[in-house]
């Protein structure tokens, strides 16, 4: 039976793995997005022709600066889709140990199995709760993901910096991975583990 | 590759143009004779894998004294707003300290002149960037050394008015004659060359920014030298104008008509401000595209990976 445990527990190693994964992922989702985001406020100033200042006696300043900051809005967009997919391909991992751990345990084990603890160590239907906890939590949390991208597409031609800064709380706090429920799982499977 | 496949003149590279072929020296050079071309080349690889190397380590200094530099204008703009927002600030119980806000608007001014020596210290690393790589750019031809007795030795300075440098125009490498390596430095160095002047004309209005009331710092003209030596350096670039006594103007592209003059906006508004620091940002003279795509080319040309 502790073997079997220990095969659960690690996959929920390779659970937490995928996590910081999709932690640094979010580094550089987080930066994309403020560099966007800053672009995006600075485009009606850029389209603001009294805004050059003295610049003004440079010809073709305001169209060479604006197209400089339009590129760089699209790159920055690119990387960011680029990193969605990324976000998604964890997501698809949870799905899968999940999925495996379900199909695991009906075909190996009774209900009664499942639910036996030996010390402090985890039970089976502890280690598929978590599983299937942090899938959902990570699914959510990139279904959210897809909706910030496509409102923040959307803000390019209507920039309102109100919605940009609400959309980048969202971004930064993650709702749907609330950090201590995750803590709370990994406590629970790994609790031989705490010191 | 042997040497007896080279085919005897100079093979115009896919990239060549008419000037290239224009510069190539019409006639045969005293470098062209066949011993003196396997001599040649070896000397001439060396330089131009140095040469490019400096080019390419330039562009990194380059960025890191630009990043410097916007880091001190954004400090500076926002000190100088503090003082514009303070006469206009609600001090709440600290209204009753002795002073408050003139101490406050003193210090303020006193951060502001920091900021601007740092940013007139970053626009001076800048320069200097930009002098290596005009001195870089220029020093790409190789010549014979006349009066070294039975050894043939190489210079980068002309001593024979007959050599043009480029051993007749012969490849260096593969397809590329000296020239084409020039065309390419050339490029690459007009586009810094071009942002290092708009740059100047935002630290000329970031630098002379002042408040009605603390005492005015010198106002800086676009003729006024900005650190000791700045003309020289300038000069050396090719970035001053001597008929006129004065850097030559901004501008974004060489052909582009200028405005005549500089003009000076005497109180910005915090939006031109930020319009300033965007434009520092966005280095609109500089076309990273393209720039990438010049460093591969010469790379894969003199095998070195920049």
């Amino acid at each position: 039976m502790e073997a079997v445990i220990k095969k659960w527990q690690q996959k929920l190693r390779k659970a937490k793995e995928e996590m910081e994964k999709w932690e640094a992922l979010q580094v550089r989702w987080v930066s994309r997005f403020s560099n966007a985001s800053s672009i995006i406020q600075r485009l009606q100033v850029i389209q603001n022709h009294g805004s050059f200042g003295a610049l003004r006696c440079v010809k073709g300043i305001e169209d060479a600066v604006l197209q400089k900051e339009m590129d760089q809005l699209k790159t920055l967009l690119l990387s960011m889709r680029n990193i969605l997919e990324e976000f998604r391909g964890c997501v698809l991992t949870f799905e899968k140990l999940h999925r495996d751990g379900s199909q695991t345990l009906k075909m190996e084990l009774s209900k009664k199995r499942a639910e036996e603890r030996i010390g402090v160590k985890p039970c089976i239907a502890d280690c598929l709760e978590g599983l299937s906890l942090l899938y959902d939590m990570h699914q959510s949390e990139y279904h959210l993901k897809t909706s910030i991208f496509s409102a923040l597409s959307c803000l390019i031609l209507k920039p309102s910096p109100g919605d940009l800064n609400a959309l980048q709380y969202l971004v930064v706090d993650q709702p749907n991975i609330p950090n201590n429920e995750v803590q709370h799982i990994f406590d629970v499977i790994f609790a031989e583990e705490i010191k | 590759m042997s040497i007896s496949q080279f085919p005897p003149s100079a093979s115009p590279s896919p990239a060549s143009s008419s000037r290239l072929l224009a510069s190539s020296s019409p006639s045969p050079s005293p470098a062209s004779s066949s011993s003196s071309m396997r001599l040649w080349r070896p000397a001439a690889q060396r330089n131009l894998r140095n040469q490019w190397s400096k080019l390419s380590t330039c562009r990194q200094q380059w960025v890191a004294a630009c990043s410097g530099g916007r880091a001190h204008a954004t400090s500076l703009v926002n000190s100088y707003l503090s003082q514009k927002y303070i006469p206009m600030m609600e001090f709440g119980v600290l209204c009753d300290m002795f002073d408050i806000k003139k101490k406050a608007l003193k210090k303020l001014f006193m951060q502001q002149s920091s900021y601007r020596i740092k940013l007139l210290s970053s626009y001076k690393e800048m320069v200097a960037v930009v002098v290596e790589m005009v001195n870089a750019s220029r020093s790409l031809r190789c010549y014979m050394k006349t009066s070294s007795g039975s050894l043939i030795q190489f210079s980068g300075s002309n001593e024979d008015s007959n050599d043009a440098g480029d051993c007749g125009g012969i490849h260096v490498f593969n397809f590329w004659n000296v020239s084409a390596f020039e065309a390419m430095a050339e490029e690459l160095v007009d586009m810094f060359k071009r942002e290092i002047m708009l740059k100047r004309l935002l630290i000329m209005e970031l630098a002379s920014l002042s408040c009605e009331e603390v005492p005015q710092p010198v106002k800086l003209s676009w003729s006024a030298e900005l650190y000791n030596g700045e003309f020289d350096d300038l000069s050396n670039c090719s970035l001053y104008s001597i008929e006129v006594a004065e850097p030559i103007l901004p501008r974004l592209k060489e052909d582009n008509l200028v405005i005549s003059f500089v003009s000076q906006t005497n109180q910005p508004t915090a939006e031109i401000l930020q319009m300033y620091l965007t434009t520092w940002l966005a280095e609109v003279n500089i076309d990273t595209h393209r720039m990438d795509e010049i460093l591969a080319m010469v790379g894969e040309e003199i095998r070195v990976t920049f």
